[in-house]
């Protein structure tokens, strides 16, 4: 059941239940929050030093004050209003300034959903999973995490935008540069391959979509390519804006259409 | 000493007390009572700054007039590195210019908003919103990629400069517009990256960032 | 159809405009309960009218530097605060302010003494000095709510402070959304400076924070008064405006108290047993 891929394609119901991507794994850095929303639930994911991932909910239980305001000290979340202190993992409220003396109560905790880490991304499951993500193969381990693209679009817009059509380079630094028509596969409503390939030579783009909330949406891409490459690494960057340039048209398609 | 006409809640005058801050510049704060009592136009000060605006420095018998000219002169006379502007490198001269007017349509339109939501000010807000959407699209993006090309701030330096401060208060005031920065996960990071600038300077309404993880942790 | 507002609030008054705004514009547009406001200022005769949706509003009058407004039959007057005549004292208003959230948040941050050491670290408290020591909390019914004998360190308490030292505080929640600080002066200790903060509600989701301050004369200036208020006001704001959800809760339920927080537990009580609704989520 918390596998990606399993439910059947163009099922959207009752989504609670699975793992969505919500960041790129280099983005939620050090020392840092990320604010997001999954399912119109606001998240804060964290990382702490020794590098495990937690995603909470957005409130502390205190005054419901948004924790994605406060501090991330390296082991704990700090909340900005009257400086509580929950620890990464538990999420335990482990220190209460205005009673220094005092061990917090056990009810004093944040609410947590599942993280985890695949693919180059984060990843958040609402129900708190015992199990952190068992992700079928997306791609392959040399697959290159796009830009993601916020989208003032509902995600079953973006991906009938992206099912009616979508373009880009097999090679934007070579010689397979112009963009041609992918080949589109949906597995199910929030993950759908675009491929392209000529003789000897696929790119893959699989789009992982996280639905932010009834009119919003992130668009999160996987890029892999396999057969004989012609750019050296500093082409990198180039690589990355064509595919930024073709994701960003798609969103600005979804969202014509609301 | 220099003196600067100032208003705490100014996103404006902010720019200024960053840049100082940064420069480790001393100086005299002159509060004017903007609000409600609109002092920025009552006659001694329209005899200093004929527009009527904030913020204004005095230095050294010289009297400068808004966040560009203000920077300009702060960097000019107290970075002789050429850190925060450099003198001559016309590439990023250029850079931080088009940034410096991204800033003036930041206060147009986040700034505007915020003030419109806070202090009554008249605006159109459903355009200022957009209009702040809009650049924080763009911003979001070109933070991104400097973040992909290995520095972090605007101007392609391994290290900020004026662009940076002049971008920084209408982007962190943002919500106080009602324009939140959830759909701008790098212009958030980007944040961070500012707050921990040495000699950062809050002001009412912004709060300091965690210490940095040390790099020999 | 949402249900009517409750009359204590309906028929009461509440400050909607800060007077001398309005002297320089001349017009005025703000929103009281979920009602449009317009006001008018007459420069020949300096009297203000005012329309609520479109009908004139008959008990409207200026006092304390704001204008007062109600929509009902006031059961009431406007609150009364007798230091307010002493001629020694310099009474200023800070300058209205919007914020999104509802009303009563802003009130009950107000009785917060735990923020104090981190949301106004250096002015109002700091850190390590963050313990709240017990305080006494009195609710009435028809008098609302005292709270006193709070103890707050502060490292600069006054300008011409040299070292911190313990202030004392004390509290009065006269109306749901109107409370009063009290704070010993640092020359007449024996006298207290007076800051009231008068929330307008504007929708159950927002309202305008109208500050008036009412301190003794010695040492202080109006303008310095009302930064310092905007000051302190500014560092609330977005801590409000980041609080979910918008409509403050009235039982314990999803949020927890701490015994620091004695004065917001009676105050969510108080409104819970006063019956008010609006900018509430009521007790289920």
């Amino acid at each position: 059941m918390s596998a990606i891929g399993l439910t059947a394609a163009g099922d959207a119901s009752d989504p609670i239940d699975r793992w969505f991507p919500v960041a790129r794994g280099e983005e939620v850095v050090a020392r840092h929050i990320v604010q997001t929303q999954l399912l119109g639930r606001e998240i804060a994911v964290w990382r702490d030093d020794a590098g495990v991932v937690n995603a909470w909910e957005n409130r502390c239980p205190h005054r419901g004050v948004r924790l994605s305001i406060g501090l991330n000290t390296g082991t704990e979340l700090h909340c900005r209003y009257h400086g509580w202190r929950y620890a990464s993992g538990s999420g335990q409220c482990t220190y209460v300034p205005a009673h220094p003396g005092q061990k917090p109560a056990a009810a004093m905790r944040v609410g947590r959903f599942g993280a985890g880490e695949a693919h180059g991304f984060v990843w958040v499951n609402l129900i708190e999973p015992a199990e952190p993500p068992h992700l079928s193969a997306l791609a392959s381990a040399q697959a290159t995490t796009l830009r993601s693209i916020y989208a003032r679009a509902p995600a079953v817009t973006v991906a009938a935008c992206l099912l009616r059509g979508y373009r880009f380079a097999l090679d934007p630094t070579g010689a397979d540069d112009s963009p041609t028509d992918a080949a589109l596969v949906a597995s199910d409503a929030y993950t759908i391959r675009a491929s392209v390939h000529a003789v000897l030579r696929e790119a893959v783009v699989t789009f992982l979509l996280q639905p932010v909330g009834a009119s919003q949406s992130v668009i999160h891409g996987l890029l892999e390519t396999t057969g004989e490459t012609s750019g050296v690494d500093a082409d990198r960057l180039a690589v990355l804006r064509h595919h930024n340039a073709q994701m960003t048209a798609l969103r600005d398609a979804a969202e014509e259409l609301c | 000493m220099i003196s600067l006409y100032d208003f705490e809640l100014s996103a404006e005058c902010y720019q200024v007390r960053l840049m100082m801050a940064a420069l480790r510049i001393s100086y005299r704060r002159i509060e004017l009572d903007v609000y409600p009592n609109r002092e920025h136009e009552s006659p001694w000060f329209l005899k200093i700054n004929p527009s009527g605006r904030l913020p204004v420095i005095e230095d050294d018998g010289l009297t400068l007039c808004g966040t560009r000219a203000i920077l300009e002169h702060l960097t000019g006379r107290y970075d002789p590195g050429g850190r925060w502007y450099p003198r001559d490198d016309p590439k990023t001269r250029a850079s931080i210019a088009r940034w410096l007017e991204v800033a003036e349509r930041l206060a147009a339109t986040a700034g505007a908003a915020r003030m419109h939501d806070t202090m009554f000010e008249h605006a159109d807000i459903d355009a200022c919103r957009a209009g702040a959407h809009a650049l924080f699209r763009a911003l979001d993006e070109h933070l991104w990629f400097a973040e992909q090309s290995g520095h972090g701030w605007l101007c392609s330096q391994s290290h900020p400069t004026i662009a940076d401060l002049a971008c920084f208060p209408d982007v962190m005031l943002s919500e106080e517009g009602g324009i939140s920065r959830l759909p701008y996960p790098a212009i958030r990071r980007w944040t961070d990256r500012v707050k921990r600038i040495p000699h950062f300077a809050t002001m009412s309404g912004i709060f300091s960032a965690s210490p940095a993880r040390s790099a020999l942790t | 159809m949402r249900p009517q507002i409750e009359s204590l609030l309906w028929d009461d008054w509440h400050a909607v405009a800060d007077f001398e705004q309005l002297r320089r514009s001349g017009r005025f547009v703000t929103t009281l309960l979920d009602v449009p406001l317009a006001l008018e200022l007459d420069p020949e005769t300096d009297s203000v009218r005012a329309r609520a949706g479109g009908a004139p509003i008959a008990s409207l009058r200026i006092k304390y530097g704001f204008v007062w407004v109600c929509l009902g039959e006031p059961v009431r007057d406007i609150v009364e605060f007798p230091e307010c005549g002493d001629a020694d004292r310099l009474l200023g208003t800070a300058g209205s302010v919007r914020v999104a959230v509802s009303g009563l948040r802003a009130v009950e941050n107000f009785l917060d003494l735990s923020h104090l050491s981190f949301v106004h670290a250096g002015f109002l408290g700091e850190e390590p000095f963050t313990e709240v020591k017990p305080y006494s909390v009195e609710s009435s019914a028809r008098d609302g709510l005292t709270v006193t004998g709070c103890r707050v360190y502060q490292p600069k308490a006054s300008p011409i402070a040299r070292e911190g030292f313990e202030v004392n505080y004390s509290y009065a929640v006269l109306r749901p959304y109107t409370v009063v600080l009290y704070k010993a002066n640092p020359v007449e200790q024996d006298r207290r400076d007076m800051i009231a903060l008068f929330v307008q509600p504007v929708s159950e989701e927002s309202c305008v924070a109208h500050l008036l301050t009412c301190y003794l004369r010695h040492g202080v200036e109006a303008a310095a008064v009302r930064r310092f208020q905007q000051f302190i006001f500014g560092q609330d704001r977005p801590i409000l405006e980041n609080q979910l959800p918008k409509r403050m809760p009235l039982t314990a339920g999803r949020e927890i108290p701490v015994r620091a927080d004695v004065a917001s537990a009676a105050y969510r009580r108080w409104l819970a047993e006063a019956g008010v609704r609006y900018g509430a989520i009521p007790a289920a």
